[in-house]
């Protein structure tokens, strides 16, 4: 009987998990679909039509620079991630390893701007940037977010976990503090690196309303702002639209393919361990 | 090589960045080197505008015309970026008259505009357009755009299913009649409880389709002087006449969404007519091919008999900004794209709006008559209305009393829905006017308008 | 080199690294941070058409600010997505990570990853997907209810003023439901389990080791993502902006961070923007405050 029981709990159990899962990617395998489906397809069939075509794809890449706005895209995030990386990386760890005047009132204030939302700052910050000779260009959206606060938090939390022993040996090797950093803390970090650069890239692929704000000229567009203005053009083709949110949300989600294990692992540290 | 130590990652982003920036080197942004830039949100404005440039450019020697297609959901937010920064500002900007009056706010001197009044008063041009097409782009009295079209408003419907019935809807006269139609078009054909045929399509949440009843009945949301009206008599009349079409049990109208739904919609028969001002004439040509000779025009019901056939939907200005280092030559541009009549006539048939260039109308091509509505000869039909399109005044606040009737519309399609007549005259005109306080409220705060107000034409 | 290890230069380097470990924060919030911080006090005391003209004011941005209907609106659409988001969602997170916790289950990883998928997908991006999904007659919504419940087709998920908030829920859960998941779900892995065994030893039912073991355990992690989706949820934006094009009908997809954008970048006025920023700001503040008071309250045996 109670045997019984445990296997209904188990098959409940399961149902439960695959009703979830199915629920959860049934929007992307509809909007995978909706990308290889013709015009007049798009509502005969609900999901995939017998005819898949790449009409949407090449209307997408005839109609509309959208390679460029894909590698202006990866352009611009990667650069922020590299940055972010380092100079993250490199604070985080000053955090964590070393005792000295003013680090508290430091981590006060990066507790103080994780606070206050970044939109409060809008408008004197548009002001700036124009008045640094920065709007349309990507140095005005990558120099102001070139630390994550988010980023140096994250660092210095996995970092306090490495022995001092560790740092005082490279010291005693003849490394510089910086080659202590890089040569030793940086490769230990590697599950934090990892998880790190996905939060980073996956921040500044998708961010919309700063370089909505910042850039001008249509040949700079990213992914996010250059779909945004097609909602309007491609009211009629769902499909086209379908296709291009597809290719968007494709590199981050490779990324994460790649990188699952050390992102997940990376992105609870902070929270569970302490 | 020490970098490879951080993993798969960093590795990986590294690459991809390299080669992007590999590419972007070789294809660098190409800054235009045009002496004459010009932004425009609309494709088919773009289309006609990029064929006409090589005549201007040939009639002009050294000039060098850019024209950027600009998506209409950015334009707005670009152009007070740049105007607000003063870089990047183009030298002529088409803008959509919902959001031309906010950028009235403020003092005269901070308007990014120039002021075209006196040279349409010496060019003659102010004349030549229909006249009531530059009040949406006029603050204080003075004029910062050239109107882009007229858009008088017909109805659009579906002839064939009408005929079928017996009805010759172009033998109605008033809106009576035609919602005495629609109460019996109105049906459910499948009898599962749910109407799948509505008279007309018209909005329940917003003020979009009601705004243009009221301009039809010389209503308005601000008077010349800027004064707001939403609240007027006349206003309160058409909420009280509008609010049953789209509510309640014996609602005539509905509305799904645009784009594909709307195709299907029509097609299907699920929407019998449609408020059709010229441009969307086109638009139904375009997205709903299937209906091809089965539509028909005609003009709209009055609201008393012998009362105005028609009412105004949508446009455009053509605005020439203070940044603009040739206005000379941005002028002879405007004039080439907006009052060359041959050119105007030219581009009718692919765009199907009227221009307001009056001695434009005459042309053949107005004349022509389209297979798509049943023969009818489209050009003469607007511009037989155009000269009788109301005058809609505009303000800095246009964005807010727009969004505060459509709330008081959101706000009695509720309240009929649940209560029905009951009740209702009082809810309208109570919502109504609290609606228009919260403008009033608003406007009272502005400090700029009110002192340029006291000097008209302000500092420039 | 390692003859100067004990020189003094290496003392000074010593001394001075972290500082310049830390330099690029500090002068990147000095320029980037205090400036405008600074610059938008100021700019909460003026009304201004543009960056260009202003009018000092007072107090009078504030004032008008709590008779504003539109900023109640705001207020009031923002905190009920915001309530949604903890007490649906985040308990909704933790049973299906109380699930995929469960010794026997197998392919915890292929689960893991489904159930995270959506949350790789930016809010714009999600919004211009959902924006057809959630399209009357032909959705895919409205054609699953249908099929499955007979519902009707023409439900106007985003064209009707009190279906807009349920679809930006909808839209939501979808994306972050997995995504809190995870943080649940590491949080569970983390309690020893041994603690589980003793409180068998103690004859605990399940529902008691649940109370007992578990919720003290995921204690801090619960905390943790209850703020950062309250937080997250008063920042919404982007995907109420782009999916409705703008705050929708009735402004019933109005957010306080949509308000402050359209005023300051649409109507102009950078001074009501920073004061209606400055209110959010404050409003953020308080309720972190709050729920860090209220979890230390909560605190067993403190």
């Amino acid at each position: 009987m109670r045997r019984f029981a445990n296997i209904l709990a188990v098959a409940l159990a399961y149902t439960l998990l695959a009703g979830v899962a199915a629920l959860v990617l049934t929007p992307l395998v509809w909007l995978v679909a909706a990308a290889v489906k013709g015009p007049d397809d798009m509502f005969h069939y609900t999901f995939f039509s017998p005819q898949p075509t790449l009409f949407n794809f090449r209307k997408l890449f005839g109609e509309i620079p959208f390679l460029r706005y894909m590698i202006n895209s990866f352009f611009l995030a990667g650069t922020t991630t590299l940055v972010q990386l380092f100079f993250s990386s490199l604070g985080g760890f000053a955090l964590a390893k070393y005792e000295f005047k003013g680090k508290r009132v430091i981590m006060l204030v990066m507790l103080a701007t994780m606070m206050i939302p970044g939109q409060v700052m809008l408008a004197p910050m548009y002001k700036l940037i124009y008045r640094m000779g920065l709007v349309d260009t990507y140095a005005g959206l990558i120099i102001p977010g070139a630390v994550s606060v988010f980023g140096m938090f994250l660092f210095r939390q996995s970092m306090l976990q490495i022995p001092d022993d560790l740092l005082q040996a490279a010291r005693i090797d003849g490394c510089s503090e910086f080659r202590a950093y890089w040569d030793v803390v940086m490769p230990i970090s590697r599950p934090m690196v990892g998880a790190f650069c996905l939060i980073a890239f996956m921040g500044s692929w998708n961010s919309f309303l700063w370089p909505q704000i910042i850039l001008h000229n249509q040949q700079r567009f990213t992914l996010p702002i250059a779909l945004n203005q097609c909602v309007g053009l491609y009211e009629q083709q769902y499909g086209v639209l379908m296709a291009g949110t597809l290719l968007s949300i494709l590199p981050v989600t490779i990324l994460f393919f790649v990188l699952q294990k050390e992102f997940i692992a990376g992105l609870t540290a902070g929270a569970v361990k302490e | 090589m020490r970098f490879l130590a951080l993993g798969k990652a960093p590795v990986v982003i590294l690459v991809a960045t390299l080669a992007s920036a590999l590419y972007l080197s070789i294809h660098p942004v190409n800054e235009s080197p045009a002496n004459l830039h010009m932004w425009t949100f609309a494709k088919s404005h773009y289309d006609a505008y990029i064929d006409g440039i090589p005549a201007f450019e040939a009639a002009h020697p050294g000039v060098k015309v850019d024209v950027q297609l600009v998506s209409g959901v950015a334009v707005t937010s670009r152009l007070r970026a740049a105007f607000w920064s003063d870089l990047d500002v183009p030298d002529l900007v088409e803008v959509e008259i919902s959001s031309a009056g906010s950028f009235f706010r403020g003092p005269m001197r901070d308007i990014g505009f120039s002021d075209l009044t006196n040279w349409l008063d010496q060019s003659g041009w102010g004349d030549r357009l229909v006249r009531s097409r530059f009040a949406p782009y006029t603050s204080r009295g003075r004029i910062f755009g050239i109107p882009h079209d007229v858009h008088p408003v017909m109805l659009a419907y579906r002839r064939d299913i009408f005929e079928q019935e017996g009805i010759d809807l172009s033998k109605v006269e008033t809106w009576d009649e035609f919602v005495e139609i629609g109460r019996r078009m109105t049906r459910d054909l499948d009898g599962d409880g749910v109407p799948d045929r509505y008279m007309i399509e018209l909005e329940d949440n917003g003020a979009g389709n009601m705004e243009m009843f009221l301009f039809q009945r010389d209503g308005g949301y601000f008077d010349k002087s800027g004064n707001l009206v939403m609240d007027s008599e006349t206003a309160l009349e058409t909420l009280k006449w509008y609010v049953p079409l789209v509510a309640g049990p014996k609602k005539i109208a509905n509305s799904l969404a645009g784009g594909q739904i709307f195709t299907q919609a029509l097609e299907s028969g699920y929407f019998l007519s449609i408020i059709a001002p010229d441009w969307r004439s086109r638009t139904t040509e375009m997205d709903v091919p299937r209906v091809s000779g089965k539509m028909a025009l005609m003009p709209l019901p009055a609201v008393r008999t012998g009362g105005r056939r028609t009412s105004t939907w949508g446009g455009t200005m053509l605005g020439i900004t203070k940044h603009c280092k040739n206005p000379e030559l941005a002028r002879e541009y405007a004039v080439h794209i907006y009052c060359d009549a041959k050119n105007l006539a030219k581009r009718f048939p692919s765009i199907n709006i009227i221009p307001p260039l009056k001695e434009a109308w005459a042309l053949p091509e107005f004349n022509d008559p389209r297979p798509y509505w049943s023969g009818q000869p489209l050009g003469k039909l607007y511009a037989d209305l155009a000269e009788q399109t109301p005058s809609q005044y505009t303000s800095p606040f246009i964005g807010l009393a727009k969004a505060k009737l459509g709330e008081a519309v959101v706000a009695c399609v509720l309240y009929y829905n649940r209560n029905g007549e009951r009740g209702f005259d009082e809810f309208a005109r109570r919502t109504l006017k609290s609606c228009a306080d919260d403008v009033r409220k608003m406007m009272k705060r502005d400090p700029f308008q009110q002192s340029d107000a006291e000097h008209p034409g302000g500092r420039q | 080199m390692s003859a100067a290890t004990s020189g003094w230069f290496w003392k000074r380097q010593q001394k001075w690294a972290p500082y310049y470990f830390v330099a690029p924060f500090i002068i990147l919030f000095l320029t980037f941070g205090v400036y405008p911080l600074l610059h938008s006090i100021w700019l909460a005391f003026h009304i201004t058409s543009g960056p260009k003209s202003a009018v000092f004011v007072g107090l009078e941005n504030f004032r008008f600010l709590l008779s504003d209907p539109d900023f109640y609106k705001a207020v009031r659409n923002t905190a009920v997505f915001a309530c949604f988001s903890v007490f649906l969602q985040l308990p909704l997170s933790l049973g299906l990570a109380l699930l995929l916790n469960a010794r026997w289950v197998k392919g915890r990883n292929v689960f893991r990853f489904a159930f995270f998928t959506p949350h790789l997908v930016g809010q714009v991006f999600v919004a211009v997907l959902f924006s057809v999904i959630f399209i009357p007659k032909y959705g895919l919504l409205n054609v699953s209810l249908h099929r499955l419940l007979g519902v009707g087709l023409e439900t106007k998920w985003l064209g009707n003023p009190q279906l807009v908030m349920p679809a930006l829920v909808i839209t939501s859960l979808w994306m972050y439901v997995g995504f809190n998941m995870i943080y649940f779900l590491a949080a569970l892995q983390a309690v020893d389990n041994q603690l589980y065994e003793a409180a068998q030893v103690d004859g605990a039912n399940r529902f008691q080791q649940f109370l007992h073991v578990t919720m003290p355990g995921i204690r801090q992690v619960t905390v943790f993502v209850v703020m950062m989706s309250t937080i997250g949820s008063f920042q919404l934006f982007e995907l109420p902006y782009v999916m409705l094009n703008g705050s929708g009908p009735d402004k019933a997809g109005l957010t306080i961070v949509m308000y402050l954008y359209d005023t300051g970048f649409n109507t102009g006025d950078l001074g009501y923007a920073s004061a209606i920023g400055w209110t959010l700001a404050l409003i953020v503040l308080t309720i972190s405050l709050a729920q860090l008071k209220i979890t230390k309250t909560l605190k067993p045996g403190g």
